[in-house]
C-alpha cells in the first residue's frame, strides 16, 4: 500500500466511525439537547452507499478522476440524504422541534471532504478546478430544491438570513480596515528600519511586544485607553471614533497585523541582492530608480507571503470584535456562544473559517504568481 | 582619458589611498594588481564616483569628475564585476539593456543593440528571454560584460570580473576580453589579484601596496630586473626572465642573417620565451624566423 492511500484509507474510516456516532439530533425546540441517531439508522441505504462511492477514491490504481468524482457524488449523497433523513424525523412532530447535525456528520463530512480533496490532488490544475466548481454547482443544485430546509442550521440561517448577511460584509469591512491601518503603521517602520539598520531592533521589540498581550485582553484593554483618549480629546468623537465598537477592533487587530507585515516589507528590502543594488547604482541609476527597479520587485514575493498571513490573521482576530460592540460574524459566535445555541454559533464561526481559508487559498495564488517571476 | 593626480582616500581612520598619481591614456587596457587590501578596487571605484576622493582630484575625459553629476557620470562608464549583479526577476535582454534604457533610447534601437552585444559576446540569442538564475557562470559573466557595453562607453570598469568561473571558462574570457578590447579600442581598467591575468591582459600594469602605487609601466617592463623588487616578485612568479620573454615577440631580437638551412623555424607570431624552449627541445642555439634568424645570445639579452 502507497503511503497516500494508507492516509485516504484512515480518511474513509474516519467517515465510518461517523456514520456509528449520531449524526441527527433531534430536539423539541432550538435551546433544548437532542436525541442523537447514529448515521446508520438515521440514512438507512444512502449511508453504505456513499461509503462505497467514497472508498472508490482510496486506491490509486483507479484514475484520479473516476476516484475524486465518486468520492464527490458519495459526499453528495451524504448531504442530500442527511437533509432527507432531517424532514423525515421531523414529520409529525410540533414546529419548534428541530433536527440538529451531531459530531457523527461532521466528522464523516470533513474526512470525506478531505479524501476527495485528497484524491483530487493527483489531477491537473484544470481537473482540480472542473472539480470545484461541480461541487459547488451540486451544492447549490441541492439548496435549490430545498433539500436542507429541515435542517435547524439552514432554519436558523433563514430566520436570520438579513442579520448574517450584515454581519460578514461587516467582518470583511473590519479586517480590511484592520488591514489597511496595519500597513500604513508597517510600510514607513519597514522602510525606516531599512534605512536605519540600528533602529530596526527596538521597533521589532514594540511590536512584538503587542503579540505577547492576549488577544482578548488587548481588545478589552483599549476600551478604557480609548474612553480615556476621547474624554481628553472630545474632538476625536466628532471623526467618529468610540471606545467601544469598531474602533477597538479595528485598532487592537491592526496592532497584532503590523509584525508579520513588518517584518516581512523588510526582511523583503533586506533580501535584494547586495550585488544587484551594487551594479544598479555602479550604472548610474537613481537611488529612487534603485528602490523602485530593483528592491521592491525583489522584496514582492517576501511580502507576499507576510501578506497572507496578514490576511488570515485580520479575519481571525476581528472575530473577537463580537466582543467590544465591533460586530461581524464574531458577535453571532458569541451570542451563539451566551445562549447555548449551537446553531447560531455555527452560523457565525462556519462563514469565518471559510472566509479565511478562501482569503488563504487566494493570496497563494497571487503569491505563487509573484514567485515565478524571480 | 583618465587621470589620478594625488590622490586619497580614507575611510574613517584608516587610509585606503595615499597620494597616488597614475594617467591611463586613452586606449590603455590598464591593470590594477595588487595583495588584497592593496586600494587597487578603491582606485577603479574612484573613476565613476563610487568613492569619492579625500585629496586630490581624479579627471575623466580630461574633467574633474567632482563636478559631474554621479548618475550621468556612471552612465557613460561601462561597470563589470565579480559576481555579476545581474538583476534575477529581469530577463538577460532587459538586463543588458538597462543603461541605454536610462539614457532613453527607443525599444527598437535597444532591441538591436541587445542582439548585436549578444553577438559580439559570443551568446546564444535564443538566451535573451532567460532568466539570469538558468545561466552558468560564464555565460552570467558574458552578459555582465554585454550590459557594461551596452550604452557604447568609452571607458570600461572591471571589478574582478573573471574571479568567481572555472579556470577553463575564465581563459575563453580572458581571450573574449583581448579580442573586444582590440576590436573597439575602449579604455579599460581592470582590477584583479592574480599576476599571471594582469601580464596576459595589460598594455599597462599599476601595481599597488598598502595604498600606494609602488610600479606602473608596460608589462614587460615591470618584471625586467631593472624594476622595483615588490612588482618584480609579485609579477615574477618565481622566474621574473622568463616570465618577462613570455611576454616580448620574437621579431624584437630577430637578425637579419639568414639561418642555416636546417635550423628549426619559429612560427609566427611567437614570444621569445616561446623561442627558448623550441631551442631547449631541439638543441640548436640558432632558429629560422621569417627571413632572418634568431639567436640565443640576442634572446637572452633581452632577459637583462
Amino acid at each position: 500500500m502507497r503511503a497516500g492511500e494508507i492516509g485516504r484509507a484512515l480518511l474513509l474510516a474516519s467517515v465510518l466511525a461517523g456514520l456509528l456516532l449520531p449524526w441527527l439530533t433531534v430536539a423539541p425546540n432550538r435551546l433544548l439537547p437532542g436525541t442523537g441517531m447514529p448515521g446508520f439508522s438515521a440514512l438507512g441505504w444512502a449511508g453504505p452507499a456513499a461509503l462505497l462511492a467514497l472508498a472508490l477514491a482510496v486506491p490509486w490504481r483507479l484514475p484520479a478522476w473516476l476516484g475524486a468524482g465518486a468520492g464527490l457524488a458519495g459526499l453528495a449523497l451524504l448531504l442530500a440524504a442527511t437533509g432527507w433523513a432531517a424532514a423525515a424525523a421531523l414529520e409529525g412532530m410540533a414546529p419548534a422541534a428541530r433536527a440538529g447535525l451531531g459530531g457523527g456528520f461532521w466528522l464523516g463530512l470533513m474526512a470525506g471532504a478531505a479524501l476527495v480533496v485528497a484524491r483530487a490532488a493527483a489531477l491537473p490544475t484544470l481537473g482540480r478546478v472542473a472539480l470545484a466548481a461541480l461541487a459547488l454547482l451540486v451544492l447549490a443544485g441541492l439548496w435549490q430544491a430545498e433539500t436542507f430546509a429541515a435542517l435547524s442550521l439552514v432554519v436558523e440561517y433563514q430566520a436570520r438570513q438579513a442579520a448574517v448577511h450584515a454581519a460578514l460584509l461587516r467582518h470583511l469591512a473590519l479586517a480590511g480596515a484592520a488591514l489597511a491601518l496595519a500597513l500604513l503603521l508597517a510600510v514607513p517602520l519597514a522602510w525606516a528600519g531599512f534605512r536605519r539598520p540600528r533602529a530596526a531592533g527596538p521597533m521589532g521589540a514594540a511590536l512584538g511586544a503587542v503579540q505577547v498581550v492576549p488577544a482578548i485582553a488587548l481588545f478589552a484593554a483599549l476600551i478604557p485607553l480609548l474612553a480615556g483618549l476621547l474624554a481628553l480629546l472630545p474632538a476625536l468623537r466628532g471623526l467618529g471614533l468610540g471606545a467601544i465598537g469598531p474602533a477597538p477592533a479595528v485598532l487592537a487587530t491592526a496592532g497584532y497585523l503590523a509584525l508579520p507585515l513588518w517584518r516581512s516589507i523588510l526582511g523583503g528590502l533586506t533580501a535584494a541582492d547586495p550585488a544587484a543594488v551594487a551594479a544598479a547604482r555602479a550604472m548610474g541609476m537613481t537611488e529612487g530608480g534603485i528602490t523602485r527597479e530593483v528592491r521592491l520587485p525583489l522584496a514582492l514575493p517576501v511580502f507576499a507571503g507576510g501578506l497572507r498571513l496578514a490576511v488570515v490573521q485580520a479575519i481571525g482576530l476581528v472575530t473577537l470584535g463580537g466582543l467590544v460592540g465591533a460586530g461581524g460574524l464574531g458577535a453571532l459566535v458569541f451570542e451563539g456562544l451566551a445562549q447555548f445555541a449551537t446553531d447560531l454559533m455555527l452560523l457565525g464561526a462556519l462563514p469565518i473559517m471559510a472566509l479565511a481559508l478562501a482569503a488563504d487559498a487566494l493570496a497563494r495564488l497571487v503569491e505563487q504568481r509573484l514567485g515565478t517571476n524571480t | 582619458m583618465i587621470h589620478f593626480e594625488n590622490v586619497s582616500v580614507r575611510f574613517g581612520g584608516t587610509t585606503a589611498l595615499s597620494e597616488v598619481t597614475l594617467e591611463v591614456p586613452a586606449g590603455m587596457l590598464c591593470v590594477l594588481v595588487g595583495p588584497s587590501g592593496s586600494g587597487k578596487s578603491t582606485l577603479m571605484k574612484l573613476v565613476n564616483r563610487l568613492v569619492e576622493p579625500s585629496a586630490g582630484r581624479v579627471l575623466v575625459r580630461g574633467s574633474d569628475v567632482a563636478g559631474q553629476d554621479p548618475a550621468r557620470l556612471r552612465r557613460s562608464i561601462g561597470y563589470v564585476m565579480q559576481s555579476t549583479g545581474l538583476f534575477p526577476h529581469r530577463t538577460v535582454a532587459a538586463n543588458i539593456g538597462t543603461v541605454p534604457r536610462l539614457l532613453g533610447w527607443d525599444s527598437s534601437r535597444i532591441a538591436a543593440r541587445v542582439a548585436d552585444l549578444l553577438e559580439m559576446v559570443q551568446l546564444d540569442p535564443g538566451l535573451a528571454e532567460r532568466l539570469p538564475g538558468a545561466l552558468s557562470g560564464g555565460q552570467a559573466q558574458r552578459v555582465g560584460l554585454a550590459r557594461a557595453l551596452a550604452a557604447d562607453p568609452d571607458i570600461l570598469l572591471m571589478d574582478e570580473p573573471f574571479g568567481a568561473v572555472d579556470p577553463i571558462t575564465r581563459r575563453d574570457l580572458r581571450a573574449e576580453l583581448r579580442r573586444i578590447h582590440a576590436e573597439t579600442g575602449k579604455t579599460i581598467l581592470l582590477v584583479t589579484h592574480d599576476p599571471e591575468e594582469a601580464l596576459e591582459l595589460a598594455s599597462q600594469v599599476a601595481v599597488l601596496r598598502d595604498g600606494r602605487l609602488v610600479a606602473e609601466g608596460p608589462p614587460a617592463a615591470l618584471v625586467a630586473p631593472d624594476a622595483p623588487d615588490f612588482a618584480r616578485t609579485l609579477l615574477g612568479g618565481g622566474q621574473p626572465g622568463l616570465r618577462r620573454l613570455s611576454l616580448l615577440p620574437a621579431e624584437v631580437a630577430q637578425d637579419a642573417r639568414p639561418a642555416p638551412a636546417d635550423a628549426p623555424a619559429l612560427d609566427e607570431g611567437a614570444t621569445l620565451a616561446d623561442a627558448l624552449s623550441r631551442m631547449a627541445e631541439t638543441g640548436r642555439d640558432v632558429l629560422a624566423l621569417g627571413q632572418g634568424s634568431l639567436r640565443l645570445e640576442a634572446v637572452l639579452a633581452r632577459g637583462r
